[in-house]
């Protein structure tokens, strides 16, 4: 122990102190940066390492080292904010798809399917009323065409709905293969340079949470300090090694053998609903309204009579059962006077008078029918309504939940400005300190050069 | 637990969005005039609202079939009125023939046979008596009810409308209801006036007879026709002031479900203004201290 090592003793202080300065001014420089990590410097007095065995009291150091350099980060408390990220991106997603679905049925309203039902059913009872007017009946024949196109175009926007998710999970293959391969090469780095990589990791995690939205992989701490990120039990990133997705058709599905991906989080889960579930189900619904208004308007009015007795009409084409086919038969199609509203004569059948309007009055009747077209339009529409508001208050559960992981992710790792003010100022005032001993040091070596061996001068 | 302030940042974006959207709601409310925008709003009152407009529309066409069926029912009416009216003259005619014995003139007798024949002519056009171009004594068949030579040319079926939930009404009248029915030993009302216009000509006062008896069974098959239309038209007001009363509380159903009551609205939507301004203060205040604020 000299006078000289008690300097160096000073100025290990002055570099911690100055290291710990350095790390506080990244803190608050990134306190905005996403994902970032509060970083710490782990200062540890140099007199704890264990002595050698031989070294005896004369040969202690005394000293501060910097041993590391640590980032705030509870990995359970990521993982569980990652979930959650890929829990919240899936309810939203669905959500909204099914916001926009209710929007395609608009009802309770003047402009929806329903008001078009009412409106066909009021013209056959128009009919009813007056089966000579060749007005009324041209009228029910546009309001029967209106209705179809209706259903044709509703068909279509469900269908759009479809396309659109299938060409959505086309993207979302791209980009998770983009994401994958940059987590990737990421481990890669951090495996090259293990120490120094901090700020590497936190954008890898940010990276990872962007992948688990996308497809709610789910990142496990791999060899080295690397990540790996799992898909349904399968590896998407493995060490340095990134597998592809592919997304074309709608489904996504493992590059390397087609097998599909298991996905059961994230826009990838939302957008396999949409197209294997939510859509065709309302899609086959939609379908038997259309099936149910041909068979039923269909089964009376070929049985009907037209003004010059002619029977066995179509109404509609029998061979158009779905909302996207539904059509006029050829029988009326143009032809007013070839709707049958005359209602056969019982025994026989025999033709009824030409004005009657007999069976115009029995077709009106089916708006009411409990099996009829218009109370599965209501059963749709309440369905579609109950699940888009339990989507929609999900979505809004989903919000809190990740919003309260991530909360309590950030209470660990978060920049908090107060802390790092007053860690810079315990800093400062420890280099001024360590400044302070150097300046006590040299005035002692200063007092021995020039106040020693001046006896007898 | 740590906070620090990136944290209350981000709660505070969340808390002041989530005020908004709150607020967007109360304001939807007040520009649409609605509480239901969509049917996930309140997917029961959507069912609900859903079943009264369609209540309300088989309303509106019952209304119009309770419409066609009135116009029905008063033409037929107006015309066995007017039928009836030439009945009266048809058996003036007939007394005045029968008392006068022998002693009145062929002339005369002549004039009263040409009356009762140009009775007869109009108790046709009675008989054909359309409505919106329809023989209404015609049951379901086309064109006119009589021919010229007063024969029937209809059928008889009943012409129904929907003119009530579960409630039809035949708004028809067949010529052999009103008129009689042809053939047999008395025949219908047109052979009772051909009869009669022929007794007269000649002078059989046991055929006046005859046909004058005839005439009052005739008029009084018509006044039971006239009496029918009469009380159904009556039913008709019956439903129709059921019709209204029905309508008004489907209306007030409807918009008790669909629309806001704008003083609630407005009072909550003013809250809620005021909570999202308090919010932005708050946040004003909050965001920026920090240690920063009080270190020289």
């Amino acid at each position: 122990m000299t006078a000289l090592s008690s300097l160096y003793t000073a100025l290990s202080g002055i570099n911690a102190q100055r290291r710990v300065m350095d790390l506080t001014g990244h803190n608050v420089a990134n306190a905005a940066t996403p994902g970032y990590h509060r970083q710490r410097a782990e200062l540890q007095a140099v007199g704890s390492s264990v002595p050698g065995i031989f070294s005896g009291q004369g040969s202690r150091n005394f000293g501060v080292n910097v041993i590391g350099v640590t980032r705030a980060y509870d990995s359970l408390l990521a993982a569980r904010a990652q979930r959650e990220e890929a829990g919240r991106s899936a309810a939203t997603l669905t959500s909204s798809t099914l916001g926009q679905l209710e929007s395609l049925v608009p009802e309770p309203s003047e402009n929806g399917l329903a008001s078009q039902l009412d409106a066909f059913w009021g013209a056959w009872s128009d009919v009813a009323n007056q089966p000579d007017s060749p007005a009324v009946r041209t009228q029910l024949l546009s309001n029967a065409d209106a209705l179809a196109t209706s259903l044709h175009r509703t068909a279509a926007d469900i269908t759009s709905l479809r396309d659109t998710a299938i060409a959505k999970v086309v993207t979302l293959a791209g980009d998770a293969n983009g994401l994958a391969t940059e987590v990737a090469s990421m481990n890669k780095a951090i495996l090259s340079n293990p120490n120094g990589t901090l700020d590497l990791q936190d954008q890898r995690d940010v990276v990872v949470t962007e992948l688990a939205k996308l497809t709610g992989g789910v990142a496990r701490p791999g060899q080295n300090g690397m990540i790996d990120v799992f898909i349904g039990g399968r590896a998407i990133v493995s060490g340095t090694q990134a597998k592809a997705l592919d997304g074309a058709g709608g489904t996504l599905r493992w590059a390397a053998d087609s097998q599909p991906a298991a996905v059961s989080s994230g826009q990838a889960a939302a957008l396999a609903a949409t197209i294997t579930d939510i859509v065709p189900r309302y899609l086959t619904a939609l379908d038997d309204i259309a099936s149910t208004l041909v068979t039923s308007v269909n089964a009376l009015h070929s049985v009907g009579y037209d003004q010059t007795g002619t029977t066995g009409r179509q109404f509609f084409d029998p061979a158009g059962v779905t909302a996207a086919t539904i059509a006029l038969s050829t029988d009326v199609a143009g032809l007013p006077a070839n709707i049958a509203a005359g209602a056969p004569v019982l025994p026989g059948p025999t033709a009824p008078g030409p004005l009657d309007g007999e069976q115009a009055r029995a077709i009106a009747a089916l708006a009411e029918s409990a099996t009829g077209a218009d109370s599965k339009y209501h059963s749709l529409v309440t369905g579609l309504a109950v699940e888009t508001r339990v989507a929609s208050r999900r979505a809004d559960l989903q919000d809190q939940v990740a919003d309260t992981a991530n909360q309590q992710a950030d209470s660990v790792g978060s920049v908090s400005l107060d802390e790092e003010m007053a860690n810079l100022t315990a800093a400062q005032r420890a280099y001024e300190a360590s400044g302070r001993v150097m300046t006590a040091v040299d005035d002692m070596l200063g007092f021995l050069i020039e106040h020693t061996g001046v006896v007898g001068r | 637990m740590r906070v620090t302030s990136s944290m209350m940042v981000r709660s505070t974006l969340r808390d002041l969005n989530n005020s908004l959207g709150r607020l967007q709601v109360s304001q939807t409310q007040l520009s649409t005039g609605r509480v239901l925008n969509r049917a996930s709003d309140d997917p029961t009152a959507a069912a609900n609202a859903m079943g009264l407009r369609k209540q309300l529309n088989r309303l509106d066409q019952r209304t119009r079939a309770l419409t066609d069926a009135r116009g029905w029912l008063e033409s037929a009416d107006a015309s066995l009125t007017s039928g009836l009216d030439l009945l009266a003259r048809a058996k003036e005619i007939a007394v005045r023939a029968a008392n006068s014995g022998g002693l009145i003139d062929t002339n005369a007798r002549l004039a009263m046979a040409t009356e009762l024949r140009s009775i007869r002519q109009d108790m046709l056009g009675v008989a054909n008596t359309t409505y919106g171009g329809r023989s209404i004594f015609n049951g379901t068949a086309g064109g006119a009810a009589y021919s010229a030579a007063g024969v029937y040319q209809g059928n008889g079926a009943s012409v129904v409308r929907d003119v009530e939930a579960k409630t039809t009404l035949a708004v028809n009248t067949t010529g052999p209801q009103v008129f009689g029915t042809a053939g047999g030993a008395v025949g219908d009302m047109f052979e009772v006036l051909d009869r009669l216009a022929t007794a007269v000509a000649t002078g059989n006062d046991a055929g006046i007879a005859a046909e004058h008896a005839n005439l009052d069974n005739a008029a009084q098959v018509m006044g039971a026709a006239t009496v029918d239309i009469g009380s159904r038209a009556a039913r008709l007001d019956g439903i129709q002031a059921r019709g209204e009363d029905t309508l008004l509380r489907l209306k007030t159903q409807l918009s008790t479900i669909e629309d806001i009551d704008p003083a609630t609205v407005l009072v909550t939507e003013k809250a809620q203004e005021n909570a999202y301004t308090a919010a932005l203060q708050a946040a004003a205040k909050i965001i920026p201290p920090s240690l920063l604020d009080y270190l020289r």
